[in-house]
């Protein structure tokens, strides 16, 4: 415990020395006062840091933090206000180097003051939340000179009306420029931005708003994009010495909003040098140019791609509904893929491979392709007469692209299924009309692999079914000959066992064989099924081919190749030498229109005429009479008889096929809607048919009319109900 | 000057002292002696060689802290007080790097017992917690004491003088503690503190269907990734569950009411598990009969993860196995729990209910002291790779993968360990039966 006296001792003392520190204090003020006068009037090597920086410390020391900061405000504030009065003065050319100067000297003025007052910033000032001395500095800069309001006003419009003559081709100081903007980006982005950033893009966006509109009057598309991306790239490089980076995508907007945007459809629809001129006149720089610009503003790939899709329609439309070329359905696919190969490259090599300009590319095949329901056959067709000639000494690299060239259209096809009949029937083809009629089993197995991965193993099972076959008929056929004791040395059979089913081919009544042949089928037949059990063989004499050795006059000899149907009625003159069509298809039970087929392709066709017709015309009646033309003579010994095929389905057979695909279709609906109502037990109409849609959509699009037949077909054999109560709904019923 | 030299020379308080303007660099430009470098100061300038530069300050000072950054060490004369010292580097701007230099890095098994602190709060106290500056702070009773990384101490703070549950520092300047609620008062038991002036700067509120309720804050816990805090709150009208508060606004951002049956508003433990973004919640006996551990993910608003040892308590004999503490391992694969005779065991957090706990045999080996009645609970703490863990008078230090005991940390004073606390390197230890607290620091690095 302390005694009173000293208590009140004490308290005296203390009183005192408030009072001398007081007075010492005022005085420490002034000389600090007086010395960041001299640091701003750049007299700061006469002063002693060592005496300075002790005497800030002192302040603080002895508790007057508060006293030394306000002290230091009011003194940062008269010093400032000073400079101001200086420079407000100068005239336009000099403003801004004045300013600049100001500034300068501001800042390392602000520098050597706050080394000074080191300690005050590290201890007072973040107890007692104050801003630090460097903060205060600039915040008095900005407020003070910045802001009052001609200054300001002034600086700006000095710097906008420097950046407008740059513009126009006139040189500026850029170095001034450059320390003007870093002033301002100094004092605070929020700064920049208010103060110069915003009118900046308001100036620009005007100039250019304003050029845009001077270019377009006079220029076609090619040379305005040529002078916007001039302009862009002095934004850009205008950025890089002295603006803030972060400007630079604001100014592109900018740029890029009032050139580009706002004319962009009447560049694009320019006439003789727009978007469509440029594609077709293959002229690759602008368009990669175009892109490269258009891609900076937001809708403009989607009218790139909007005038893409529009021109792809309609030169696809007048590919698909040419008369012309629907005649040469090997020609029609070759135009299509032209057409695909053209833009394929333009969207690689100037576009980008942009996404969305693809999807239109494909969008737009999807939708001409499809225009025209006779593609499927056509491309199984192309890919026929590929397999078949095309091919032929191609290399393997040139097949591969050839196949997915193909493929690529394929996937296109709405309706897989269809394309699937076509190209089973062609195929079969192929593989009955013996092997030098396809180019390899390499590029038909590689296809089918192809199918495989994009389809599944459904889509393709019956084609390997089919290799299978042709496999297995080999092997039974020397399994034959070698049972064989008493071998026929003047004719030869080879038969190929088809499973029926795996095959696109209707059983039809075999026409009846010459008894020559007869012999020999029937041994085959005795062989294959003693072999096996179970089995049955029908034959299938609409297909097959057969070589007749044939004398003619002056000891011409040849050797004719010909299917089964013609074999059967050119063996009906070695009895008879005149017969009329009547008379051959009694004979034969070839089926009508194929024995006409047969009859004008022997009769009618010039240098392989190994018949005669009474009366020579074109058309094959009834009545007409056919003998052996004994004149008949050729370069060749071997001569191949072809059937004037209809390679292209008649309109009758096509029907057919649209039938069988109809008929194929109804169980792949019906199970379908089984599968979606066994998972849900109760849907609506609605969503049935889009469910069913959505299910089968890689195969083919159903039509809705048919879904709901198949719904009431499924009703009537009770699979499913309608709900009573709501007529609309159907319940699974299992 | 001489030539070609950067030789400078100073009258420190009388005494001369020749360095180089290298090794001044090495003070930095935000210190005095960096600030006297600057051409500003033409400190060179003038009379040649012979010039001196006169700094009014303590010589012997001068001397230690010119050689500290000479050689980056700190070399204290004995008869030179640490106080000292510490005022004349506060004054050339040195103070930085004379922390740096006081002590060398954490490691758990190179610990020494620096020095002992002892207090003046009559109440017991409930918390201490290392400022990761190498400061701490000390709950009692119903305020906080705050000690600099100096063990110097600055003015206590409370929070309307209410009970302290917590503390936790954001940054080495920033305090959070959390208190009881006060009655009749609308505003809560959380508020943030400057650690140097003791202010408070904010004061954390709960919201519940956008009204401000009264609640009392338990156990704290920072996520400096997402700069949240997060603390267990129980509100008057049953608004139990974990509040969550943004550190730079002080908004409450989120609230996760307790689901039933998981006393998430009593929890003694909150950890936030880095890298998966989740919140350990742990309620231990004998705040609950039972232990309950919860995994929260807030972005989902559901527990991921949650285990307790109810069943395994009902014939609650003596001698059972009672989870005392839990916190989750660096790994973020287990919780490693601690059982009343200090037996480490492990629950495994990749198997949601994955079984029990597996418990290490270490006490069979040990002898099983009798306890008297002053018992502290288990503590564990994890740092660096290993893993701490207090009981009675002792820290126990296990590291390595299978968690071998390395090091002991026993102080001779001060009776049983109520709780420590890791941060800025060293380690902070309260006792409960006397009013002290041990700081403990590595050694600076050896020379060779």
């Amino acid at each position: 415990m302390s005694s009173p006296y000293k208590k009140n001792f004490r308290i005296a003392a203390l009183k005192q020395r408030v009072e001398i520190d007081l007075k010492h204090g005022e005085k420490t003020c002034k000389v600090l006062e007086r010395a960041i006068y001299e640091i701003y009037n750049c007299n700061a090597s006469g002063l002693s840091f060592e005496e300075l920086y002790r005497s800030v410390y002192n302040m603080v020391l002895q508790k007057y933090g508060e006293k030394l900061y306000n002290g230091l405000v009011a003194t940062l504030i008269w010093n400032v206000k000073e400079m101001l009065r200086s420079f407000k003065v100068a005239q336009n050319d000099l403003f801004l180097v004045e300013l600049n100067r100001k500034w300068d000297n501001h800042n390392k003025s602000l520098q050597i003051i706050r080394d000074i007052f080191m300690y005050m910033d590290r201890t007072f000032i973040p107890n007692a939340r104050k801003t630090s001395v460097h903060d205060v500095g600039l915040i008095l800069w900005n407020d003070i000179v910045l802001h009052s309001y001609k200054i300001h006003k002034r600086l700006v419009t000095i710097l906008l009306d420097l950046i407008q003559k740059e513009r126009t081709g006139q040189v500026i100081n850029r170095n001034l420029m450059r320390n003007m903007t870093k002033m301002l980006i100094d004092l605070g982005s929020s700064v920049y931005q208010e103060d110069f950033e915003k009118p900046f893009l308001e100036a620009s966006a005007s100039f250019y708003s304003c050029e845009s509109q001077q270019l377009i009057e006079c220029c076609h598309c090619g040379e305005y994009l040529k002078k916007v991306e001039k302009r862009l790239h002095e934004e850009i490089e205008r950025v890089s010495h002295y603006l803030d980076e972060k400007t630079e995508p604001k100014i592109m907007y900018v740029v890029g909003n009032e050139m580009i945007a706002s004319s962009m459809q009447r560049l694009v629809h320019m006439e003789s040098s727009g978007l469509l001129n440029m594609i077709m006149g293959d002229r690759y720089d602008d368009m990669s140019r175009m892109y490269g610009l258009f891609r900076l503003v937001p809708e403009g790939i989607s009218t790139i791609s909007d005038v893409l899709n529009a021109h792809l329609q309609q030169i696809g439309k007048q590919i698909v509904t040419d008369p012309e070329k629907l005649r040469d359905p090997v020609n029609f696919v070759q135009c299509l893929l032209n057409v695909k190969d053209k833009h394929d490259k333009i969207i690689s090599s100037v576009f980008n491979n942009d996404k969305t300009l693809r999807n239109a590319l494909n969008s737009s095949f999807e939708y001409f392709i499809n225009l025209n329901n006779r593609s499927a056959e056509f491309i199984s067709l192309y890919v026929d007469d590929k397999l078949r000639k095309g091919l032929i000494g191609a290399s393997e690299e040139d097949m591969e692209i050839t196949l997915d060239q193909v493929m690529m259209q394929f996937r296109f096809l709405q309706e897989n299924d269809v394309f699937e009949k076509y190209y089973r029937q062609h195929f079969a083809k192929r593989l009955l009309s013996g092997k030098s009629k396809t180019v390899s089993d390499d590029a038909e197995r590689s296809l089918i692999v192809k199918f495989k991965t994009e389809c599944g193993y459904q889509f393709t099972s019956k084609l390997e079914a089919m290799i299978t076959d042709m496999k297995t008929s080999e092997d039974t056929m020397q399994g034959f000959y070698a049972s064989q004791v008493s071998s026929d040395a003047t004719n030869n059979l080879s038969v190929q066992v088809l499973t029926a089913g795996c095959w696109p081919i209707q059983p039809i009544a075999p026409c009846k064989l010459p008894f020559e042949i007869l012999g020999m089928c029937d041994s085959f037949r005795n062989y294959y099924l003693g072999t096996r059990t179970g089995r049955r063989l029908t034959w299938q004499t609409n297909f097959g081919t057969a070589d007749l050795k044939a004398n003619f006059e002056k000891n011409q000899k040849h050797e004719l190749n010909v299917s089964t149907y013609q074999m059967c009625i050119l063996m009906l003159f070695n009895a008879s030498d005149q017969l009329t069509c009547k008379e051959i298809e009694q004979a034969t039970e070839i089926p009508t229109s194929d024995l006409k087929r047969c009859l004008q392709s022997l009769a009618c066709v010039r240098g392989k005429n190994v018949l005669n017709k009474n009366p020579m015309s074109k058309d094959i009646a009834e009545e007409d009479a056919f003998m052996v033309n004994d004149k008949f003579s050729s370069k060749f010994f071997k001569v191949r008889i072809g059937t004037v095929a209809a390679r292209k389905e008649s309109e009758s057979e096509k029907q057919e096929t649209r039938q069988r695909v109809e008929e194929d279709r109804k169980p792949q609906i019906e199970s379908s809607i089984v599968r979606i109502m066994k998972s849900t037990r109760v849907l609506d109409h609605n969503n049935v048919v889009a469910e069913v849609t959505k299910q089968l959509q890689s195969r083919f699009l159903p039509n809705p009319v048919v879904i709901k037949k198949r719904i009431e077909s499924l009703i009537d054999r009770e699979f499913l109900e309608r709900d009573p109560a709501d007529r609309k709904l159907y319940r699974y019923l299992a | 000057m001489a030539k070609g030299s950067d030789r400078v020379r100073f009258n420190v308080g009388g005494k001369i002292f020749e360095t180089t303007t290298t090794t001044l660099a090495n003070a930095g430009r935000d210190s005095m002696l960096g600030a006297l470098l600057d051409e500003n100061w033409n400190l060179n300038a003038g009379d040649g060689a012979a010039a001196e530069y006169f700094i009014d300050r303590n010589p012997a000072c001068f001397s230690v802290l010119l050689d500290l950054l000479r050689s980056g060490e700190l070399h204290l004369p004995p008869h030179l007080p640490d106080k000292l010292l510490y005022r004349e580097a506060l004054f050339y701007g040195l103070l930085d790097h004379v922390r740096a230099a006081r002590w060398g890095p954490f490691d758990g098994d190179r610990l020494r017992l620096s020095s002992s602190i002892y207090g003046r709060a009559p109440s017991d106290a409930t918390a201490i917690r290392a400022s990761p500056d190498g400061g701490c702070c000390v709950a009692h009773g119903r305020v906080v004491h705050i000690y600099d990384w100096m063990l110097d101490e600055h003015r206590p703070i409370n929070l309307d003088y209410q009970q302290v549950n917590d503390a936790g520092y954001v940054d080495s300047g920033h305090i959070v503690v959390t208190v009881s609620e006060r009655p009749g008062h609308t505003i809560g038991g959380m508020g943030l503190f400057s650690s140097s002036s003791g202010e408070l700067r904010h004061r954390f509120r709960v919201y519940h269907d956008s009204k401000a309720k009264t609640f009392t804050a338990g156990a704290l816990c920072f996520s400096d990734s997402q700069f949240k805090i997060f603390a267990s709150c129980k509100g008057r009208s049953n608004e139990y569950g974990i509040g969550v508060w943004d550190q730079n606004t002080g908004d409450q951002s989120d609230f996760f009411y307790e689901p039933p049956g998981c006393p998430f508003g009593e929890a003694d433990e909150l950890q936030w598990i880095k890298g998966d973004n989740f919140l350990m919640v742990a309620t231990i006996f004998p705040r609950i009969e039972k232990c309950f551990i919860g995994i929260l993910d807030f972005r989902e608003k559901n527990m991921v993860w949650s285990w307790t040892d109810d069943g395994r308590m009902t014939t609650a004999s003596l001698d059972e196995k009672r989870v005392l503490h839990a916190i989750v391992m660096e790994n973020n694969r287990s919780i490693c729990v601690v059982n009343q005779y200090e037996d480490l065991g492990f629950l495994d957090l990749r198997s949601n209910r994955g079984g029990g706990v597996r418990w290490s045999s270490r006490s069979k080996l040990l002898k099983r002291k009798v306890r008297g009645e002053e018992t502290c609970y288990p503590k564990l703490v994890m740092k660096s790779g290993q893993l701490f863990s207090s009981m009675n008078d002792t820290i126990s230090v296990f590291s390595g993968p299978d968690w071998v005991l390395t090091s002991t940390l026993r102080s001779s004073v001060g009776g049983s360990i109520h709780d420590f606390s890791i941060g800025g390197d060293r380690l902070f230890a309260l006792h409960s039966e006397e009013n002290v607290f041990d700081m403990w620091e590595s050694p600076t690095l050896p020379i060779l």
